[in-house]
């Protein structure tokens, strides 16, 4: 959840709140799961309506298929996200360990250097 | 702090609180799909022309009922559980901070290195200073460095209290009689507020906590070791 806007900063959009609790907007992987899984929703219930030509059929593999495909996009997403959080923790840790030690005998670099020429 | 109009959870101040967040969205989605279905079948139920009652036997469709939900249901446990152990984990904390529930204030022990404590009170609304937050600030802030593994041993004089700050994913029972634990480690520099939250007298809305976390460096030139 952002920060309430200080004093004179211009305000925040509201934010899209799906069913009333959902918020696409802030919550990662949200709003590309929810858009890839409209438009497999589309294409499923579409494409059987095409085949078949029948409209309540059409509209349950529609709903099916919004259902399996924002769930798979969801799943796919939140793991490469999960990753790059992991990365990007490390990469942090990394340069404050740069920044602390650089120039002494606990200096990563030269650790690695040392390692490399060995 | 929340906001007045704010729904969902404050930012994240520590690690396991960013888990708790992850875990929360997870769950979250999963929540909409099935209201999403849920609405659908009702929708379709209000919309059906058929009106045959002697339907039975629908084997296939009970045994997916069954065999899905399950799934589910253990999508979600995982990563719960995950967080629930990491809670837990042992990780030496550095230092120990005491928190003693009373009607209607808390007192905090610094023992460590020295001998400080004090008393923490919500400021009356004739004290604020401009600034000031309503029935949230309190004339003796918690102060404690970030980066730096903290234990909170939570106990209470009389009645049952609550010590809770969202931001960090922290709520633990101040039992009379009882020593409860807590750990965390705060990630970020800043005042962070909570409040009692366990029913605890006439005055359980006014004995807020508030946490003011500060660089090591500076904490260590702090009263807690020149004391």
């Amino acid at each position: 959840m952002a920060a309430p806007p200080e004093p004179g900063e211009p305000e925040e959009r509201k934010s899209l709140k799906l069913l009333g609790f959902l918020d696409v907007e802030n919550t990662p992987c949200a709003r590309h799961s929810i858009l890839y899984g409209s438009l497999g929703s589309v294409v499923a219930g579409f494409g059987h309506f095409l085949f078949t030509s029948e409209i309540r059929r059409s509209c349950d593999v529609g709903v099916g298929g919004f259902i399996l495909v924002t769930l798979g996009c969801w799943f796919h997403c939140r793991y490469n996200y999960a990753k790059q959080r992991i990365q990007e923790r490390i990469a942090r840790e990394e340069i404050k360990k740069k920044i602390l030690y650089e120039g002494t005998h606990l200096d990563p670099e030269r650790k690695h250097n040392g390692s490399s020429s060995n | 702090m929340a906001h007045a109009t704010q729904v969902g959870l404050q930012d994240a101040t520590s690690p396991i609180m960013e888990e708790l967040i992850t875990f929360h969205d997870h769950a979250l989605m999963i929540i909409f799909l099935i209201c999403f279905l849920v609405l659908y079948a009702l929708f379709l139920t209000l919309t059906t022309k058929l009106t045959n009652t002697n339907i039975s036997d629908a084997q296939e469709m009970e045994t997916v009922w069954t065999i899905l939900p399950a799934i589910i249901l253990v999508l979600i446990a995982l990563p719960s559980l995950r967080i629930l152990y990491m809670t837990d984990e042992v990780n030496d904390p550095s230092l120990t901070i005491k928190s003693i529930g009373h009607q209607w204030y808390w007192t905090y022990e610094y023992t460590d290195y020295g001998g400080l404590i004090f008393n923490s009170y919500m400021l009356p609304p004739l004290f604020l200073e401009p600034g000031d937050l309503r029935l949230l600030d309190v004339d003796n802030r918690v102060v404690l460095p970030i980066e730096t593994p903290i234990r909170m041993m939570i106990t209470s004089q009389d009645v049952l209290h609550s010590w809770a700050v969202p931001t960090l994913g922290l709520k633990t029972d101040a039992i009379p009689g009882r020593l409860n634990q807590t750990t965390f480690t705060a990630t970020r520099p800043g005042v962070y507020y909570g409040q009692c939250s366990e029913i605890c007298g006439a005055n359980h809305s006014f004995m807020p906590i508030v946490l003011e976390l500060i660089p090591l460096k500076i904490f260590e030139m702090g009263p807690v070791f020149t004391l």
